[in-house]
């Protein structure tokens, strides 16, 4: 599989993030010839444990997510970062978990936006957004190099990248900035060759961030 | 030339143009304007024989003057000949002026309306006169004068040659030889030891393996490429479990190494050259067991079909880029004539391991927008001139921090970076 990075937006302390930094950010990847290609969609799910029984709260992972990516539409990954556990099973455990009444959705969100084609590179530029509403909670980018597979030997093309696009991107002069966290992918139990696997523990890595940037809107709103 | 004239004159209507001293061919009539065109030609070409017994005669001069006894005879015919070769030359340049005006050294006049079905004879570019430029004639005069012309250009050449530097004809030969010799006996002497380590294909090849690391090198039967390339299309997904259990891929990788020794020598017609997660080059031999590679291609390590093969173009441009440099470099490595193309080629080959961690020898970076194609790529070109092939006799007694200063020495570059010398 390709190599990916996934970024998230960081705003500046004090500000919030809204359509007109995506906007711009989108302009941006346009500008250094991106073409675009097409959207693209990916969720995730907070698992809240539904407790029948006389068994305390504390036996259950805090964190417990479910993931889906476009690119592998038969799976759902589960990540739990307290643990560092990943695991990729079939589409239909969701039905499954319906079934057992095991645990139930706390917080659902959708990354979605549009993919970007820049000659062995592939961008895409998402919003986060609640499941239910429309309310824009954050930005998040994947960096895509095609060719390789390998953590190791993309790392430098991949940061050479980034560095090319945090200098296309500081002409426009925005509130923030994005940022990109590497997890250790070996904690994990991931190897060196990339998998969605790794896209799944990226994208659970970034949630806390989100989740403190979400509050800070919360808290300017209110 | 008669001939031509009088139909044409004679289907000419009463609008007889103005008489040929005047040269404005918007006056005359199509059928004059051709005849006139037909006769400036015929006494060009007339124009260029005398040049061409002029420069006959003035070879002889000097042929005579270079003779023991001397006399003011030759210099006499030299001065003549001089004076009648400019006045050639200008007759010659004032024709082709008219010639030009009238349009018939270029197709300018092919488009008029009223040429009354008539076309303006047409000088090819070979020199073969077409009186009527019809696309068949065109072709077909063009393709059979052109054989003649040669033929007897070639004849008219040697003979000269033969008769006025007979000792060029001996000496040429001798003189080659000699060269040959000379170079060959310096190939022998450097590279020896080279030789003499590797004295067949195999040898070379597992050698190779053995001194750079990381690389593998697989050798196959040329009907036998394509079943393999299939099977890097399946294994692509696998690859990432072999290289993560470490001791699989090393019994699958012996196993694979003793297809180098089962695939006969004399068979071997496409190299696998893989360093795992960043390329895989082929190289196709020609024939089939000699060290002459005639194409090359670079892939990336995921990729697999029908379509990877020596003469085949990745998907990926990084790849495609350096595919194309390679073939370049290959057609360099060729015509430097030496014993070791395939040494050269697949050393320089190696040097690509770097691709993408080594910055650009000239801007300092590993990414660059290639202006050309608007594509971000890393350094995709390494120099081929005055490349030579790590020393191999050496390798053992290197020590790793040598190593790299020498893979250092090749240098990379980007598109644009990329010293037009080197």
């Amino acid at each position: 599989m390709t190599i990916k990075w996934v970024l998230h937006w960081q705003p500046n302390a004090g500000t919030t993030v809204n359509s007109q930094i995506l906007n711009e950010v989108s302009q941006c990847v346009e500008s250094i010839n991106g073409v675009k290609e097409g959207r693209w969609k990916a969720t995730l799910t907070f698992y809240k444990p539904i407790i029948r029984e006389q068994v305390s709260a504390a036996e259950f992972p805090r964190e417990f997510l479910g993931i889906t990516l476009p690119e592998q539409p038969n799976k759902y990954y589960f990540v739990i970062r307290g643990q560092k556990i990943v695991l990729e099973a079939e589409q239909n455990i969701q039905a499954i978990m319906e079934k057992l009444q095991s645990y139930k959705t706390r917080v659902a969100l959708n990354f979605e936006g549009f993919q970007y084609q820049l000659g062995d590179f592939q961008l895409r530029v998402g919003k986060v957004v609640p499941m239910q509403s429309e309310s824009l909670r954050g930005i998040v980018m994947e960096m895509e190099y095609l060719p390789l597979s390998s953590l190791e030997k993309s790392r430098k093309m991949l940061e050479e990248f980034f560095d090319i696009w945090q200098e296309a991107l500081s002409k426009r002069s925005l509130p923030g900035h994005f940022l990109h966290i590497e997890p250790n992918f070996t904690e994990f139990g991931l190897s060196d060759g990339y998998t969605s696997q790794h896209t799944a523990v990226q994208y659970a890595t970034i949630m806390a961030q989100l989740i403190a940037t979400a509050q800070a809107v919360q808290a300017v709103r209110n | 030339m008669q001939q031509a004239q009088k139909p044409l004159q004679t289907a000419a209507t009463p609008a007889h143009g103005p008489s040929e001293s005047r040269d404005s061919t918007t006056v005359e009539a199509p059928p004059k304007q051709v005849a006139v065109a037909m006769d400036r030609l015929s006494n060009a070409a007339r124009l260029i024989a005398d040049i061409r017994l002029g420069a006959d005669r003035l070879l002889e001069a000097l042929f005579a003057a270079a003779q023991p006894h001397q006399s003011t005879k030759p210099l006499h015919l030299i001065l003549k000949e001089e004076a009648s070769m400019r006045q050639h030359l200008q007759d010659l340049r004032t024709i082709g002026r008219q010639l030009e005006d009238s349009g018939v050294l270029n197709e300018s006049l092919r488009s008029r309306s009223n040429s009354w079905g008539l076309h303006m004879p047409l000088v090819c570019p070979d020199g073969a006169v077409v009186a009527y430029a019809w696309k068949r004639q065109l072709a077909g005069q063009a393709g059979a004068s052109a054989v003649d012309r040669t033929r007897l250009a070639l004849k008219a050449f040697t003979d000269q040659k033969r008769r006025f530097f007979p000792h060029l004809d001996d000496g040429a030969c001798t003189e080659s030889v000699s060269k040959k010799h000379h170079s060959s006996q310096v190939l022998e002497v450097s590279h020896e030891e080279e030789l003499n380590e590797h004295k067949s294909l195999l040898d070379f090849l597992s050698h190779l393996e053995k001194e750079v690391p990381n690389l593998k090198v697989f050798t196959y039967e040329r009907l036998d490429w394509l079943k393999r390339a299939y099977s890097l299309l399946s294994s692509a997904d696998e690859s990432i479990i072999e290289s993560s259990i470490g001791h699989t891929f090393h019994s699958s990788n012996n196993l694979r190494q003793g297809t180098v020794g089962i695939v006969a020598a004399e068979k071997v017609a496409i190299i696998e050259l893989s360093f795992p997660s960043v390329f895989r080059a082929i190289v196709s031999l020609h024939p089939a067991g000699s060290p002459d590679p005639d194409a090359v291609a670079f892939f990336s390590p995921d990729e697999g079909g029908s379509y990877v093969h020596s003469r085949g173009f990745s998907v990926y441009h990084v790849f495609r880029h350096i595919t194309e440099h390679a073939a370049l470099a290959l057609q360099h490595f060729l015509g430097l004539r030496t014993a070791t193309v395939l040494h050269s080629l697949l050393h320089w080959i190696c040097s690509y391991e770097t691709l993408f961690s080594k910055v650009c020898s000239k801007c300092g970076r590993l990414l660059s927008m290639d202006t050309q194609s608007a594509l971000l790529l890393p350094p995709v070109h390494r120099p081929y001139h005055n490349f030579f092939g790590k020393k191999i006799s050496s390798s053992t007694q290197q020590s790793s921090s040598t190593k790299d200063s020498s893979t250092d020495e090749t240098g990379a570059y980007h598109v644009g970076c990329f010293p037009e010398e080197a």
